[in-house]
């Protein structure tokens, strides 16, 4: 079997039953809403519309987006909880991705709801409160049987939106099978992301095939196809159940955030975790804001950040101090804010640099990026999502006086796909990244040293700092990654052709460390 | 004189914006009557009738039903001891003709052998065949549905039938087949019927006593020979005129004479 597809396979379990618990969680919880909801617009008509108003505005988020919303949201919550009951409550992973999903299925679920009560036949309302039955007997006997049809459509609607929607969850930390898309589009393996695509459509169409049995089982008055239906979901999330909790205790949990060095990262801290005998997980494709935060709240154990980002994202710094004394503070900061241990340095940087093709640069005259300054306004950068957003391209923006033509954003594998098409100019690229080499870009000196450190640090949680398993698995990857192995290993996992998964990369890298 | 069933006392109807639907109706119906309420539409007839089992509650006045004020009793339960036909018979479309029939009964928790009885019973009492049980109301014509909706109001022995223009949208030939067996029922199970209707030929023909409401305002009441006589009320006898001046030609046809004009 393709290696990329047995990689895949491997991990189905975990994805799938996360992906599977997360969805029927969303639901079921989006229908107990949904019910006194319901109940309320039926006796209260006036509610009905500003209720499906309201669902309808959240349709309107982007799911991504409500994604993200939920992390701020529940961190200020947290803080508040800690306050008054000493306990937060977690901002990543499962909680924000079931508010999301919850808050987006209830849509569909409560429009139908209204629309199938209301749709009884007010003749049959009325002849089943003369015959005496009350109001309770009314909802049970008489309404609920006449719209469960269209109830139930908005139930699979709902489920089917859930599924796919799901997938998004991944960048906020949580594992579904969004994990093998966000991943597979950050390496170029169109098989993840294939797998991923076809593994949740086919959740998806499973669920809406039991569901729909279900509501075909209620407009017939058929107890078999409810029954057929609903022992099919059942078996589904009971399956999930039982696949997530026999997986063992997982101890350890690894941040990566979204691009090809950080999965190779995070699979060599974890195969040098479980060389110690003990087991980890790692949490990826999390945006790079939210990954710091996770580990400061100890959502996450162990990752690895660049020491810029650190300085100027995490610490708000705008100085530029010299590399040593700036490594040295950085360490001592994040301990003392938020706790959080610098264990050591890798060994390469990962730094922001601009890089152009040889000939274009050769043509323009362009070494350094004072050079380009001044053939910057007939060129196009291009960069990757992030870049334009970071206080390091104001820096260099600032300190070298660049003014381009025109800046496009591109996900970080294609920054280099748009240089080579000649689509820009220029671009943001990482000094480690295999694809310099490989492409033979030449990269733009940096004289006036506008560009902080870069180097790859190790971070620890406050709950795990002192941890002896970490410290005995991590402290020999301290200063033995060198630039050119880390750029090799980028370049196998990144190139077009014989590429590697990031696991075997991980491998390559650790070949040489004892 | 003969005990009361039920007993309008001032009734009114009033809905916001001042329409009065209902305006100062009083009138005592006594045990075992058939009464027909006769009006136009939106003379108030069929509010009036919903007043009984409470599926309107009036504005001012008060309902009297077997000696105690509607008001003071639990609807629900009140309404299981009275037998209502609606105008659009309400047969319930996810229920078997069966669980139509017997829906008050279970609502009485009667036994599943006493409501299996009592289904069968009344399927041969309103001429209907044993098999149509187990059919959903769809399956059967507009005179089945008709019967089941009456066996329905029958099923729990309430002492008590209302009738909303039962048959108001059957052919005339059903439609007297099944008001005769209507009055037959009442007069075999000892009822208190009171049927709307705005065809005062079906009342005249059919009842003991005859209501008539015009815009929320009892204007008529005497029983059908009252009616006829001709020093009766000038609304009576705009309303009787009709059926009097129909059933003058049929005589003359029956009796050989061509059409001619009456005056």
């Amino acid at each position: 079997m393709d290696e990329r597809l047995h990689a895949a396979w491997r991990v189905l379990p975990e994805y799938l039953s996360q992906h599977v618990l997360l969805c029927a969680a969303a639901l079921a919880l989006a229908l107990a809403l949904c019910l006194p909801l319901t109940l309320l617009a039926l006796r209260r008509p006036r509610w009905a519309g500003p209720l499906v108003a309201v669902a309808s505005l959240v349709q309107t988020i982007p799911g991504l987006a409500l994604m993200a919303l939920f992390y701020p949201i529940l961190l200020a919550f947290s803080a508040l909880t800690t306050a008054a009951f000493g306990r937060g409550v977690p901002a990543l992973g499962f909680l924000p991705a079931l508010l999301a999903l919850t808050l987006y299925a209830m849509l569909p679920i409560l429009r139908n709801a209204i629309a199938g009560l209301r749709g009884v036949d007010a003749d049959v309302v009325e002849a089943a409160r003369g015959v005496g039955m009350t109001e309770r007997q009314i909802l049970m006997r008489v309404q609920a049987p006449l719209s469960a049809p269209v109830v139930m459509a908005g139930v699979r609607t709902a489920a089917v939106w859930t599924i796919g929607a799901a997938t998004l969850a991944t960048p906020v930390g949580q594992t579904t099978l969004g994990n093998y898309i966000f991943s597979g589009l950050q390496t170029e393996n169109w098989v993840a992301v294939i797998f991923g695509c076809v593994t949740s459509a086919l959740v998806a169409i499973i669920a809406d095939l039991s569901l729909g049995a279900v509501e075909q089982g209620v407009a017939l008055r058929e107890r078999k196809r409810i029954f057929a239906g609903v022992i099919l979901i059942i078996a589904g999330v009971a399956a999930a159940l039982l696949a997530n909790f026999s997986g063992g205790a997982r101890t350890y949990v690894i941040g990566a955030k979204n691009f090809s060095e950080q999965f190779i990262l995070a699979e060599a801290i974890t195969r040098r975790i479980e060389g110690q005998g003990a087991t980890a997980r790692i949490q990826q494709g999390l945006g790079s804001a939210i990954v710091y935060r996770a580990l400061a709240g100890n959502d996450l154990d162990v990752y690895v950040d660049y020491a810029g980002t650190l300085w100027t994202n995490v610490l708000g710094r705008t100085d530029t101090p010299p590399h040593d004394e700036m490594i040295a503070d950085l360490g001592r900061a994040l301990m003392a804010r938020d706790g959080v241990r610098v264990l050591g340095a890798l060994g390469f940087e990962n730094a922001y640099a601009l890089a152009m093709k040889p000939e274009r640069a050769a043509a323009l005259g362009v070494k350094t990026i004072a050079d380009l300054a001044r053939v910057a306004p007939q060129l196009t950068l291009g960069a990757d999502l992030e870049f334009l957003e970071r206080p390091e391209w104001a820096t260099l923006r600032n300190t070298y006086g660049l003014a381009f033509k025109a800046t496009r954003s591109f996900n970080p594998t294609f920054v280099y796909r748009a240089l080579a098409s000649g689509e820009v100019d220029v671009i943001s690229a990482f000094s480690s990244d295999g694809r310099i080499a490989a492409e033979k870009l030449v990269l733009l000196a940096d004289p006036k040293g506008a560009i902080p450190a870069y180097d790859a640090l190790v971070l620890l949680s406050p709950k795990r700092r002192d941890d002896p398993v970490l410290d005995r698995a991590l402290k020999p990857l301290i200063g033995a990654i060198t630039p050119d192995a880390m750029r090799a290993a980028n370049y196998a996992s990144d190139r077009d052709a014989d590429k590697q998964t990031p696991a075997q990369a991980a491998e390559t890298l650790l070949a040489p460390i004892r | 004189m003969t005990s009361e069933m039920i007993g309008f006392r001032d009734v009114s109807l009033a809905y916001p914006g001042g329409v009065r639907a209902l305006d100062g109706v009083s009138a005592s119906i006594e045990k075992g009557a058939f009464v027909a309420l006769v009006g136009g539409s939106g003379s108030g007839k069929t509010s009036l009738l919903k007043t009984i089992n409470r599926l309107i509650e009036p504005t001012s006045g008060e309902v009297v039903f077997d000696g105690a004020p509607v008001a003071a009793q639990d609807a629900p339960v009140l309404r299981r001891r009275v037998g209502y036909v609606f105008q659009g018979l309400g047969l319930f479309p996810h229920m078997s003709v069966a669980e139509n029939i017997c829906v008050t009964p279970d609502l009485l928790d009667w036994s599943k052998v006493d409501m299996a009885a009592r289904v069968s019973e009344l399927l041969t009492l309103v001429d209907l065949p044993q098999e149509v049980a187990s059919r959903a109301p769809s399956a059967l014509s507009g005179g089945q549905r008709q019967r089941v909706a009456l066996a329905r109001a029958l099923a729990a022995r309430p002492p008590v039938m209302l009738m909303d223009e039962p048959f108001g949208a059957l052919d005339p030939v059903t439609r007297d087949g099944l008001m005769r067996a209507c009055r037959a029922l009442h007069d075999a199970l000892g009822l208190t019927t009171i049927m709307v209707t705005h065809d005062m030929q079906e009342a005249l023909l059919s009842a003991d006593r005859i209501l008539v409401l015009a815009h929320g305002r009892l204007v008529a009441d005497g029983t059908p020979a009252e009616f006829l006589r001709d020093d009766a009320a000038p609304e009576v006898a705009a309303l009787i005129d009709v059926p009097r001046r129909q059933s003058a030609r049929i005589q003359d046809l029956m009796r050989g004479q061509g059409p001619v004009a009456h005056g």
